[in-house]
């Protein structure tokens, strides 16, 4: 059915010139990409001009990713990222799923107001107020660790929508079902919505997780050592320090190890990423 | 007697009921604190602080009441000036194209093939990298005279421009780089508003004899006429508070041409220390954002009522 | 019965050892901010030169965090400050050092210095005299210097035999620079495929070299003595930004637009541009990279030979507590010592502050093997400091951000000294009005 609509739709406007031209731009999206490939096993050739070319013309090396990997701590890198974006993640679906239940399920004065309050969040990221909050992270002792970078993000009014949507479109005829089994309100919750609600936790979860690995700079601003650096900070550092070297493809094997996580899920989760993004953008 | 007998009863339900209620209202409030918590941590008390920092002004040990005096100061700032309008150009400059590229690639990669998944996961790919890591890339891409692009245009035989350091070319090669970046994104909202559209408006419009065209003009396209609203919404957010590649290839320069007005912020803060000014920037963020927020919340209201 | 005695014994050895073990974690941890402005395996080379004194001396422990630019590292360790995690000691840009006391971010060093039983006079005179205009204000030593540069003119030997240039006669006037770089830009048609010379432009690089033009051309950049003048509408930095400008312009052999550092090297190593004047500090990465035969002259002059130093000297942030503070005396020492400065030297093309280093048989060895590193001793008598005033890194920008736009073609020469001024002296005011204006009123 979709094959058919989709040849309605486009299939007849010059079905070739598009596709070809699509592909020309596709093979220009990668070029980046295959750069950073090509460079990354080059054998250091100081001089320059044969760095940007695209053929791999000679013998691939690891030496690059060697140098790279002892120049900047990616493991430890790699851990605070983790432990920030999976903090930061157990956090949110706590403080999203109450109020989500309360928004959906419960009818208080105001409600309508703070949802709309709420709503206004998503909007001022707190990269925006980096002013105030770097100075509200420094008076909570916050300054130079994990928790002030993540503190921001802990309440999400994005998460709070998704699942009050999901919420929602739970029958009723359960939660009675199960008021008359005895259940208590949180429960509920944990036996009967966040249950029923999990594709959309899922699809909240690969947002949060992908926006977080790649927060750069409100990062950049609370952490000083470099034991506490996420991967895009220690990426940035490390590219700005190697660019003082030329060591380009020093540079590209560092940035292939910071993207190869992600990319990795990505190939492997394929659908449901996208699927994730998708539902997730259309409110 | 009887009154009474009835009477009481009825009164101790009502005052239980009452009660129930407030512990029921208890209850809501509490499962709403912790988000609130946080919310009013870094989001409204920062907004507060924000909006009483640029109207005062600290001088080494005194704070005094400045009024509009920031706001002048901003005005009056070069910088500010050019950030301002820097903003714009970059917010024309990425969304339409970004929008005309990604409606393009979904209608053609909408079917369900091999080659269609391929080349929509490589569209995708930029999306997932951390801006940073694409302009670590980039700042190669870009180095004149030995960088990708001036390498192949020379093999072209065109001369290379100074891509990230001629004040005329380098908004336009951070554009280049957000569009790259986030056009496979888009792409995705676009896919999912055309599967929603239903196979029987275009038998019917074929049914009229409509051709390819004017299908895509009259049924697809206002079809899509909430995604685009919704693309539009993302990509402006994204123009206000995204600023990495600028951190990584020009901080600004050269000679402000690729100022924005986060950057702005984080230079009269960080810099300058200058907290007055940046946060009277930040309020004139703050509102640009706000008015986005008011906007797009207006019409998904009249579109949830309609 | 002896087995379990050796058993015993072994534990009790072992568990001696995890005791000392511990103990000795207990060592005064410190940080140390340090940047890599220039070119070369700095980042590399500060590690194990930290590892070599944190092995030499197990009572401390020193950590080295990359932090970026001289700009950044300001901003860093200002920030680290402000949050109450300050670093105990940070390489800072020299011309820092004004305006970090004059916002009492930093605390003089006296203290120390007599603790380790000498005199100021007696401590700072093992450092070259054209350094301590940066490091000893109103009397009192703030930084130590750590490595220091001069500007350099490196050319490419083959280029200019090539061009009918003498490589044992370098430009050694505007006009000869001109003349060379000339006969040495190369074009294909329309296009440039070698530049005749580049300098860069981008912040604080730019503004150094300027610096150096202006001093050519018999300038002065900033008031020394007082930090809240600045001399940037003047005929001498005229003459520098027409200089300049004109090289892009009316010679047409400097590229026009803003140039970055690594950007100006790359091009020289790779050919495309045969003449370059940057850093000393770059010298050591140039020798390793090089493919072909260079040289390095003085900066070519104008009216007088004069130079800026560039460089960074050791300091220590105020708020540091004091066994830290004594920790980083040590590694201060250290680090300034002939060996240390010495070995530094060699490994990035800085040259030693500690004149000590220079009597060494190791560092004689280098020198007579390389000569090319003694043309920036050689530079030194032509030296000053280079300018340092209240918010120095503002009052620089606004002649950079005016130097860009003159190089993109966006403004005259007279026009951008002019605006540059009028923003700087802006910046100024607020610290003018406190001092020099401050006059009384009955």
């Amino acid at each position: 059915m979709t094959a058919r609509r989709a040849t309605i739709a486009t299939g007849e406007i010059s079905p070739q010139l598009g596709t070809a031209l699509v592909i020309v731009l596709t093979a220009l999206w990668a070029i980046p990409f295959c750069w950073m490939l090509v460079a990354a096993f080059r054998p250091e050739m100081f001089g320059g001009s044969g760095m940007a070319s695209l053929v791999p013309d000679y013998l691939p090396t690891l030496a690059n990713f060697r140098e790279a990997w002892e120049s900047a701590d990616f493991i430890r890198y790699g851990l605070n990222s983790v432990l920030i974006c999976g903090g930061i993640l157990a956090v949110q679906l706590t403080t999203m799923s109450l109020a989500a239940f309360a928004f959906a399920r419960m009818r208080f004065p105001g409600r309508t107001a703070l949802f709309y309050l709420f709503l206004t969040q998503m909007m001022l990221v707190p990269i925006v107020l980096l002013v105030p909050n770097l100075r509200t992270v420094a008076q909570l002792g916050l300054y130079d660790t994990l928790l002030g970078v993540m503190a921001p993000y802990f309440a999400t009014a994005f998460g709070t929508f998704l699942m009050r949507q999901a919420f929602q479109s739970i029958p009723r005829e359960l939660e009675d079902a199960a008021l008359v089994d005895g259940a208590r309100w949180w429960q509920l919750i944990l036996h009967i919505y966040l249950p029923l609600a999990k594709p959309a936790l899922i699809a909240f979860a690969i947002v949060s997780v992908t926006s977080h690995w790649n927060e750069f700079l409100w990062p950049l601003m609370v952490i000083n050592s470099p034991d506490n650096r996420p991967l895009t900070v220690g990426l940035a550092m490390f590219t700005l320090g190697a660019e003082g070297a030329q060591a380009w493809g020093v540079i590209a094997a560092g940035t292939f190890i910071v993207i190869a996580p992600l990319i990795l899920g990505f190939v492997t989760f394929q659908r449901r990423f996208i699927n994730s993004f998708m539902t997730t953008g259309l409110k | 007697m009887s009154e009474i007998a009835i009477r009481e009863p009825l009164v101790a339900r009502a005052a239980a009921h009452r009660a129930a209620w407030r512990w029921r209202d208890l209850r809501a409030y509490a499962l709403l604190a912790p988000s609130l918590v946080f919310l009013t941590a870094f989001t409204y008390w920062p907004v507060v602080q924000v909006l009483w920092n640029s109207v005062h002004e600290q001088d080494k040990r005194a704070v005094s009441f400045v009024g509009w005096k920031n706001y002048a100061a901003i005005l009056a700032d070069p910088a500010f000036r050019h950030a301002f309008v820097n903003n714009l150009i970059y917010a024309a400059g990425t969304i339409i194209p970004s929008l005309v590229l990604a409606l393009g690639f979904a209608l053609a990669l909408d079917r369900s093939s091999r080659l269609n998944t391929l080349l929509r996961s490589v569209l995708f790919l930029p999306v997932l990298v951390p801006l940073v890591a694409a302009a670590s890339i980039f700042l190669f891409i870009f180095l004149p005279g030995v960088g990708l692009l001036d390498h192949y245009l020379a093999r072209l035989g065109i001369a290379g421009v100074n891509w990230i350091g001629d004040p005329d070319v380098a908004l336009a090669s951070i554009i280049g780089l957000t569009v790259w970046k986030n056009a496979g994104y888009y792409m995705l909202f676009f896919l999912a508003g055309l599967q929603g559209i239903a196979l029987e408006s275009y038998e019917a419009a074929i049914l009229d004899g409509a051709n390819a065209w004017q299908r895509l003009w009259y049924v697809t396209l206002p079809a899509l006429k909430p995604t685009v609203a919704f693309v539009i919404v993302v990509a402006l957010i994204n123009v206000v508070t995204q600023v990495d590649h600028i951190f990584v290839l020009t901080k600004g320069g050269p000679a402000d041409s690729t100022n924005l007005i986060l950057f702005y912020v984080y230079q009269q803060a960080v810099e300058q220390y200058d907290i007055g000014k940046a946060s009277a920037a930040t309020v004139v963020a703050l509102v640009i954002l706000l008015a986005i927020s008011a906007v797009s919340l207006s019409r998904s209201d009249r579109e949830a009522q309609a | 019965m002896s087995y379990r005695w050796r058993h015993i014994r072994a534990a009790a050895l072992a568990l001696g050892l995890i005791a000392g073990a511990s103990a000795a974690q207990a060592a005064t941890e410190i940080e140390l901010f340090f940047p890599v402005p220039v070119d070369g395996q700095l980042a590399r080379d500060m590690a194990s030169l930290i590892k070599e004194f944190n092995e030499t001396h197990p009572a401390i422990k020193a950590t080295p965090v990359y932090t970026g630019s001289y700009d950044e590292t300001l901003i860093k360790t200002r920030a680290a400050i402000k949050a109450g995690k300050p670093p105990a000691a940070v390489i800072m840009s020299a011309n820092f050092l004004t305006d970090l006391k004059i916002e009492g971010d930093i605390a003089p060093l006296d203290d120390l210095i007599k603790a380790s039983g000498t005199t100021n006079e007696k401590f700072m005179s093992q450092f070259f005299p054209a350094l301590h205009g940066n490091a000893v204000l109103d009397h009192h030593v703030y930084g130590v210097p750590f490595h220091n540069s001069t500007p350099l003119l490196y050319y490419n030997v083959d280029h200019f035999k090539e061009a009918g240039l003498d490589p044992d006669k370098p430009p050694q006037t505007w006009a000869e620079l001109v003349t060379a770089a000339k006969k040495l830009t190369k074009r294909d048609g329309d296009r440039v495929t070698r530049w005749g010379i580049m300098m860069p432009s981008n912040y604080d690089y730019g503004g150094w070299i300027l610096t150096a033009l202006t001093m050519s051309n018999g300038g002065q950049y900033y008031n020394e003595d007082y930090g809240g003048e600045v001399y940037y509408d003047t005929p001498s930095m005229l003459g520098a930004m027409t200089f300049w400008n004109d090289l892009v312009t009316k010679h047409k052999v400097h590229p026009a637009g803003e140039q970055k550092g690594p950007g100006v090297s790359n091009a020289f190593l790779s050919g495309q541009t045969s003449m370059m004047i940057i850093s000393t500090g770059s010298l050591t990465f140039v020798r390793s990279n090089a493919k072909f035969p260079y040289r390095v002259a003085f900066v070519p002059m104008n009216v007088r030979n004069a130079v800026a130093i560039g460089g960074a000297s050791l300091v220590v942030p105020t708020g540091v507590e004091e066994e830290k503070r004594k920790a980083a005396w040590t590694l201060i020492t250290w680090m300034t010592s002939p060996e240390k400065s010495g070995w530094w030297s060699r490994a990035t093309g800085y040259f030693a502050p500690n004149m000590g280093a220079y009597e060494l048989p190791a560092m004689k060895e280098f020198m007579a093997k390389n000569p090319d590193a003694q043309i920036a001793v050689d530079q030194l008598p032509y030296a000053k400091s280079w300018f340092a005033t209240y918010k120095t890194v503002a009052v620089r920008k606004a002649i950079e951000d005016e130097l860009q736009a003159m190089l993109s073609g966006k403004k005259t020469p007279k026009e951008a000294i002019v605006a540059a001024q009028k923003t700087a002296d802006e910046i100024l005011r607020p610290y003018v009005e406190q001092t020099a204006l401050k006059l009384p009123t009955n």
